[in-house]
């Protein structure tokens, strides 16, 4: 009848409406109900985890890191923080991986033959081809990948661990049960627990979580927030180098990133020959950085390490202490590198035995 | 909303009535703009709003116009009860409120085109013909094509006023018309008005110019301090107010004893006296005089002016403010 | 009779001095882009984000400047718009004369709303458009490179320029929007740029700050850099679809908030 006031009722209701809208937008996507599947043995999952073999699928990785890395602005990938990946895979080995980082993205294309990496900030594309179909040279997607990451920590760390299926969950909108690996009391180890969310059809991983021994939230989280399995478009899984980008090999990419510090430490542990201490959870890695290059560290990189790493030294020698919250990092000044996700006591221990 | 909807205000009356409102009142935060205002337009009538400054006069036209929500009271225009309804009788309103309103940037005659684009009543073809018409009767059309940020004063309104004219209305309300204008201009505009009422278009007009009210109106409606203190035809409100007795004579102390004793009020005035006629007559009057051997030179009927009546009307407080705030003559400009 | 109230609306908004000055200042931008990197075409790396990607890749120009001008320049064009709109109608006593005519206030806000829009859509289209013919004339072009590396033919690329074309304009309205609900409180045109002005910096400023991260998500600003994600092969959808939602919100409370400040309003 009030002409007005239904015009003012109306009005008032869209300003409400756009105010619920953008609660709910700001709301992180609720969990929403858990589905209710029927029961499964926890070790009948791992079995199931170990041997599914994931076909195609399509998704969206999202990886929060809450580590408590410090922000360092030269490296922000490390610091704390939420990051998405995509991913396609269409389960034969062909892979495509693109990496948003800022504005820019890095993609990374498998092809069966040739592995290709292009970053759109420098025009350039790293082309590798796979040497007699050796398959490891893709190593940035087995972190990402979090079917690959719970299959990996589940195989080294089952005899190790507690194991349970802790009810379900809906990860990227599918129903999954949460399979939790519980280090047995025996390990000395910063890890609490390990949460795996397995698809309930698929059996494959879809969420993996770490949380450590004080907090509440997990540490480190990698899952999938949107996922479609199935065929993926072959197209994907292919890649020319637009006209114009650089095309270079992995091995001139890495003479350019000598300089880097945090390549150095990297591939001293991932070296030719890492040395394994210990087994199971407080698994720790050893190696020794060549003299040289210890003293090849620039000085701005090596004010870096200084501002992050806490002085230590014991019988052992002395050395640089790095801490998150479910990694240590022990640098001794003779070369000599440990790091495990183990209290700080368990890497003064082991340090020794480096060769 | 339909026209079942809008009801008339109140009963029937025996004339038609353009626009009415019944206990109007406004406030702006504590400041009461217009309090109880009954205002009877009828239909075909010409209505002169006469006011001092701030009494409340485009207060209530943009009330009546559905600009300004009243606080209290109701408001029927053409027919239709505001505000439900406004949006049927306003097409049918001409209106000029607190002076032209246009765009600087634009042209009168542009201006004008864009006015015409929102008129309901204006099919699309004829808009070009309306535009020249409307600009050929406010004697712009020399200047149409000039921006209107180049404008005169004068040719400001004369602009506003055709914006008023686009469409033949049923009511046009001009807040202040002759703001501005030269002579030639204020008589242009009484023409029109005049014309409007011949076509019986009803209009209202809000002025200072007393002179321009008495010589154009119909009806009058005073306003004061935000409430109407007279209303009625022009000519009935002059008669009630105005019978008078202006007697020469050199005999004042003697002839205001006389009038005095025979209870009839008078004041001298000039080289005489005034008298008032309120339950007498002018023979009786003189023959008080007479008898009373008071020479009497002269007696004239006192011709009550529309200014006078203002004055009685809304004088005594003005006085108290110190501030005269009538313009009687052409200074109408504020 | 309320298409012809829309065409009125658009031909006076289009007639306004500054109207023009302001659309050719939006095209500069793209001409300007091109001709700068153009010039600084010997060096490495064009720069952070898109502008790596720019040289020999003209069609990405247009991008490039919408996605550049989104953050100021856009949303101070749009407030001009929504300024003139009620308050500069209010503060020329045009206002008054267009309720009287009568034009109801609610179709007088969807007619400002669409001359908001209008205006948006051709100035976010004039610059793209400058954006391909001076980034092709310049950069020259092979098609399309995307973010992701792959290069699009050059009818994908011009499918998601319009794309983008789509977005950024809907963004804009929604700034118009919320500046129109400003507009219509004030009579004073100056006031309501200025204060959609300071929001859009305020907003970009507290984005800046990651303690005040429960805040972004009801920034507006937040919203903009997601839209780059059209540059990426295949077009991830997500964030895209948040930024539009987000901008619908803002669009649904500026609207419903001028239309209540408007019917209530006394004139
Ligand atoms: N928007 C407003 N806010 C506050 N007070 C107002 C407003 N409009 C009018 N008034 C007040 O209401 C009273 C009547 O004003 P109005 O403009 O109706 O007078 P007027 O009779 O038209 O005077 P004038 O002859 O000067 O034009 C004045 O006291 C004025 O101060
Ligand atoms: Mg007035």
């Amino acid at each position: 009848m009030n002409n007005r006031k239904v015009t003012l009722a109306a009005a008032a209701a869209g300003v409400l409406t756009g105010a619920a809208g953008l609660s709910l937008l700001a709301m992180p996507a609720g969990a929403g109900q858990p589905p209710s599947l029927p029961n499964i043995a926890p070790e009948t999952l791992v079995e199931q985890v170990l041997t599914s073999k994931p076909g195609a699928f399509g998704g969206t990785v999202e990886v929060d890191n809450k580590l408590g890395l410090p922000s360092i602005a030269e490296i922000p990938q490390l610091a704390d923080g939420k990051h998405s990946a995509r991913i396609w895979t269409d389960g034969n080995g062909k892979l495509r991986l693109a990496l948003p980082n800022g504005q820019s993205e890095q993609t990374i294309v498998d092809d069966g033959t040739t592995t290709w990496s292009w970053n759109s900030q420098d025009n350039e594309v790293t082309k590798s081809e796979h040497k007699d179909g050796r398959k490891d040279e893709a190593k940035p997607d087995n972190a990402m990948d979090p079917a690959t990451a719970a299959k990996e920590i589940v195989s080294k760390t089952k005899e190790f661990s507690d194991i349970s299926v802790d009810g379900t969950a809906r990860v990227a909108n599918r129903a999954a049960y949460e399979l939790v690996l519980t280090p047995k009391a025996g390990e000395k180890t910063l890890v609490r627990e390990v949460r795996i969310a397995v698809d309930s059809e698929l059996k494959m991983p879809l969420r993996v979580a770490v949380l450590t021994n004080g907090t509440a939230e997990p540490v480190g989280q990698v899952g999938f927030s949107q996922i479609n399995v199935g065929p993926q478009d072959s197209k994907l899984f292919e890649f020319t180098p637009p006209s114009g980008a650089k095309v270079t090999t992995p091995e001139a990419k890495e003479e350019q990133q000598r300089h880097k510090p945090e390549i150095g430490i990297e591939q001293a542990l991932r070296g030719e020959n890492p040395q394994i201490f210990g087994t199971g959870w407080d698994t720790v890695v050893g190696a020794r950085i060549p003299a040289d290059a210890m003293t090849q560290v620039p000085a701005e990189a090596q004010g870096l390490v200084d501002r992050f790493t806490k002085k230590v030294s014991g019988n052992w020698g002395s050395g640089k202490l790095f801490t998150t919250k479910v990694a240590t990092i022990l640098i001794a000044d003779d070369g000599r590198v440990v790091a495990g996700a183990v209290p700080e006591q368990v890497l003064f221990d082991t340090i020794g035995q480096v060769k | 909303m339909t026209t079942s909807t809008s009801a008339p205000v109140t009963a029937p009356t025996t004339h038609a009535v353009a626009a009415r409102t019944k206990g109007l009142r406004k406030e702006y935060g504590s400041t009461v703009a217009v309090d109880r205002v009954d205002l009877e337009l009828p239909e075909g009538a010409v209505l002169g709003m006469l006011g001092p400054n701030g009494s409340g006069k485009t207060t209530t036209i943009r009330m009546l116009l559905g600009l300004v929500r009243p606080t209290q009271g109701e408001i029927e225009l053409l027919g239709q009860r505001l505000p439900d309804g406004v949006e049927q009788a306003l097409p049918h309103v001409g209106a000029l409120v607190e002076g032209p309103g246009f765009h600087p940037f634009l042209s009168g005659r542009e201006n004008l085109i864009r006015c015409a684009a929102f008129e309901p009543l204006l099919p699309k073809k004829q808009i070009k013909q309306a535009v020249e018409d409307a600009l050929e009767r406010v004697g712009l059309a020399q200047a149409a094509h000039r921006r209107y940020r180049g404008y005169s004063l004068g040719m400001k309104q004369r602009l506003g006023l055709a914006g008023a004219l686009l469409v033949p209305r049923k009511l046009v309300v001009l807040d202040e018309p002759t703001n501005g204008l030269d002579p030639a201009g204020t008589r242009e505009i009484r023409k029109i008005i005049a014309e409007l009422h011949e076509q019986g278009s009803t209009v209202l007009v809000s002025s200072h110019l007393l002179s321009e009210v008495e010589a154009t109106c119909t009806h009058v409606a005073v306003l004061h301090r935000g409430t109407v203190v007279a209303q009625g035809e022009l000519t009935e409100l002059l008669q009630a107010g105005g019978s008078a007795l202006q007697v020469i004579t050199p005999d004042v102390e003697t002839a205001l004893g006389a009038l005095r004793q025979a209870k009839i009020s008078a004041r001298p005035l000039g080289e005489g006296l005034r008298v008032e006629l309120a339950g007498t007559s002018a023979p009786q009057v003189i023959e008080t005089l007479v008898k009373a051997g008071v020479g009497v030179y002269e007696a004239t009927r006192w011709k009550t002016g529309l200014e006078e009546l203002f004055a009685r009307l809304t004088e005594a407080e003005e006085a108290e403010r110190g501030m005269s705030s009538v313009d009687t003559l052409d200074g109408g400009r504020r | 009779m309320i298409t012809r109230q829309l065409g009125s609306e658009v031909r006076w908004m289009l007639r306004r001095p500054r109207t023009i000055i302001g659309l050719f200042g939006l095209v500069l931008v793209p001409i300007i882009i091109s001709f700068g990197i153009w010039t600084a075409s010997d060096e490495g790396g064009g720069g952070p984000g898109l502008a790596a990607i720019l040289k020999g890749n003209g069609m990405v120009v247009p991008i490039f400047t919408l996605f550049l001008s989104l953050n100021l320049l856009l949303p101070l064009v749009a407030s001009i718009w929504a300024a003139d709109g009620l308050a500069g109608e209010a503060q020329h006593g045009t206002l008054r004369g267009l309720l009287v005519a009568p034009v109801s206030r609610v179709r007088l806000l969807f007619v400002k709303l669409f001359g908001l829009t209008a205006m948006s859509l051709f100035a976010v289209t004039l610059m793209a458009v400058v954006g391909i013919i001076a980034g092709t004339a310049f950069l020259g072009t092979d098609g399309m490179m995307t973010l992701s590396g792959t290069t699009l033919s050059t009818a994908e690329g011009l499918v998601r320029i319009v794309l983008f074309i789509l977005l950024v304009t809907f963004q804009m309205v929604s700034i118009g929007a919320v500046a129109l609900a400003v507009s219509s409180t004030t009579e004073h045109p100056l006031v309501v740029q200025a204060a959609t002005m300071t929001t859009i910096i305020v907003f970009q400023v507290l984005g800046q700050f990651p303690s005040l991260d429960w805040l972004h998500p009801f920034l507006i600003t937040t919203g903009f850099p997601g839209l780059i994600d059209v540059m990426r092969d295949p077009i991830p959808f997500g964030q895209i679809w948040d930024s539009t939602l987000l901008a619908g919100c803002y669009l649904l409370i500026g609207t419903g908030l001028a239309a209540m400040r408007l019917i209530t309003k006394d004139n």
